[in-house]
């Protein structure tokens, strides 16, 4: 696959029409070979803009790349939750990955709790495979990629990227390089809490969901990470914030999110943290695309004669 | 199911040939002012606000805090709201254990961290909310109860709900779908209340649905229906009856029946209501005051 196929199929994919079963075969195995390369903790360069969940809104993600510059302009790091819940999970998760794989050092992924096979065939991505394929092999390819990509991001060795958070089995970012990754999400264990678990308030320490399964992680435990890994702070996705991103722990965890009007009916706005060479922060807000460009009719609910 | 073409809302004729008149947001028929508003989920500000007067920190991931229905009946002062913030005081009251997902037997094997604390809320947000009464009384003071008989008076009937007669496509003069509050559990189902109404011209029916998925474990349906019907003449009294409807079922059970046990087969609670077994069930009526 040549740089002239790639090139033609991320215009194409920038105009949310999806590629062939073969063409998304071969670029995943391309993606492959690099992702294979990649450390559990990645390290990326400044300057980088940080992007949190996209959930297959890609009209969004376009809005997205109209507020941060395009790729390779800009550099991305993206934190995971790329598909599911949204319309075009497809063509989102595959526009990156093609990015990805033009310009490997200008683009970075990371794993986020819905890159696995258990939740994708509950949450959307597998129906919208089948349906605009007829098949599950873009399915099964896309979610074997997903086995590949790494866990956290380093940036500039000050801040911590990662899609959920903490765990109570890492102290150490080398404890975090020691995984073997290459599988699907487990149900515990590190790797499932790195990209489950959440900042709590209510407790300083470790507290576990009520769910009895789940960590939930309080400013000691912040403060601690940050000074053992000497690390500024870190900033992970993986909630829904009514503003885009959310401070927490006197500013030792910041979550950003990047869905605008998540599920088409949250009202919520997005942002995007744009980090200069010197780690100068600055958030980008965005909204969601307007109506008519995104090809799906403003929706009035149409009566039904429900019992 | 709806058709997806855009609804363009009721012609002038329909409403005029029912009395009825279209106001914002809503409809004004046969005494009744029935109206809708819809926003966004909460931001920080009045997310704190919910926090506050509900004395915790645990709250759907998405609560539509300024949305609501409204239906009044101007003459006798009747008001039957529907809105988030009621139907979280209803869920802090009931407190349900919460509900372990899976996972959580692996987890028990974990070793934890000394300072672990278990928060045990019922993240579920089950609510026995069936609507907020409000009656507004002459000097324009108002009384209001969450449950039960207070502020306006509900009495068990032998009275059902005629779901034939509602079945008849009478011309539609409103309809909505409201969300009050929703939320994924974390990717481990799903949680939402919902309000839909449709007001017709012999009457108006309103379904008020919570909703719960919790993955591999249950699923619980709680339904609240009311129908007014509107009565003929000029001093007709409005008849509004309300049926409370329960339902229940574990993963197990269902499997056991020989129904699907995967998550992906119960998105839809319409097509699966009917395989969960009822757990409680009342119809009452409004005691319409004088």
């Amino acid at each position: 696959m040549g740089t002239s196929d790639l090139d033609r199929q991320i215009e194409q994919l920038k105009r949310c029409e999806p590629l062939t079963e073969a063409e998304v075969k071969a670029l995943c195995l391309k993606a492959m070979e690099i992702l294979v390369e990649e450390s559990n903790v990645q390290r990326v360069d400044a300057p980088v803009t940080i992007c949190g969940d996209i959930h297959g809104q890609f009209y969004d993600m376009k809005e997205l790349f109209k507020v941060g510059g395009d790729c390779p302009k800009t550099n991305y790091l993206f934190l995971g939750d790329f598909v599911d819940r949204g319309f075009y999970s497809v063509e989102t998760f595959l526009l990156l990955l093609a990015l990805k794989v033009r310009y490997p050092d200008r683009i970075t992924l990371i794993r986020g709790n819905h890159e696995s096979r258990q939740i994708t065939q509950v949450y959307g991505f597998y129906d919208e495979c089948l349906r605009k394929y007829g098949s599950v092999n873009v399915w099964r390819y896309c979610t074997d990629i997903f086995d590949y990509l790494s866990l956290s991001a380093l940036i500039e060795n000050k801040i911590f990227s990662v899609h959920g958070g903490l765990s109570p089995a890492i102290t150490t970012l080398d404890q975090i390089r020691v995984i073997d990754r290459k599988q699907e999400v487990p149900h515990d264990g590190a790797m499932c809490d790195l990209l489950w678990s959440d900042p709590e308030d209510a407790v300083d320490g470790w507290g576990l969901s009520p769910r009895g399964a789940g960590f939930l992680f309080g400013g000691n435990v912040v403060s601690s990470f940050n000074h053992s890994n000497n690390i500024d702070y870190i900033c992970r996705a993986h909630q829904l914030v009514m503003e885009g991103y959310k401070w927490m722990f006197n500013n030792k965890i910041v979550t950003v999110w990047s869905a605008p009007n998540y599920c088409y009916r949250c009202g919520n706005v997005a942002a995007i943290l744009e980090l200069d060479e010197n780690l100068n922060k600055q958030f980008r807000v965005f909204e969601a695309a307007p109506h008519e460009s995104r090809g799906v009719p403003a929706k009035r609910p149409a009566p039904d004669y429900f019992l | 199911m709806a058709s997806a073409a855009a609804w363009e809302g009721p012609t002038a004729g329909e409403l005029m040939s029912a009395g009825a008149a279209a106001i914002p947001g809503g409809v004004r028929v046969k005494g009744w002012v029935i109206q809708s508003q819809k926003g966004s989920i909460l931001n920080a500000a009045s997310l704190q606000r919910f926090e506050d007067e509900l004395q915790t920190t645990h709250l759907p991931e998405m609560v539509f805090g300024e949305s609501f229905l409204s239906l009044q009946h101007t003459q006798t002062g009747i008001n039957l709201h529907f809105n988030a913030l009621d139907a979280l005081k209803a869920w802090k009251k009931e407190a349900l254990p919460p509900v372990e997902v899976p996972a959580a037997a692996k987890w028990k094997f974990r070793s934890k961290p000394s300072d672990q604390v278990i928060l045990d809320y019922d993240y579920t947000f089950t609510t026995p909310y069936c609507g907020s009464d409000v009656v507004i009384v002459n000097s324009g003071t108002t009384q209001t109860s969450l449950d039960g008989c207070s502020a306006l008076c509900w009495e068990d009937t032998n009275d059902r709900i005629d779901l034939v007669a509602l079945s008849a496509k009478e011309p539609i003069l409103f309809y909505d779908e409201v969300i009050l509050y929703e939320d994924e559990l974390a990717d481990n189902g799903i949680s939402f209340l919902t309000v839909r109404v449709r007001v017709m011209p012999t009457g108006w029916f309103l379904l008020l649905r919570f909703w719960l998925r919790v993955d591999g474990v249950l699923m619980r349906l709680r339904e609240t229906r009311l129908h007014c019907s509107f009565g003929n003449g000029d001093g007709a009294k409005p008849v509004v009856l309300r049926e409370c409807c329960w339902r229940e079922a574990t993963f197990a059970s269902l499997s056991a029946k020989g129904y699907p046990s995967d998550s992906a087969a119960y998105a839809d609670p319409n097509r699966i209501a009917n395989k969960l077994p009822i757990v409680t069930q009342k119809t009452q009526k409004l005691k319409i005051p004088d």
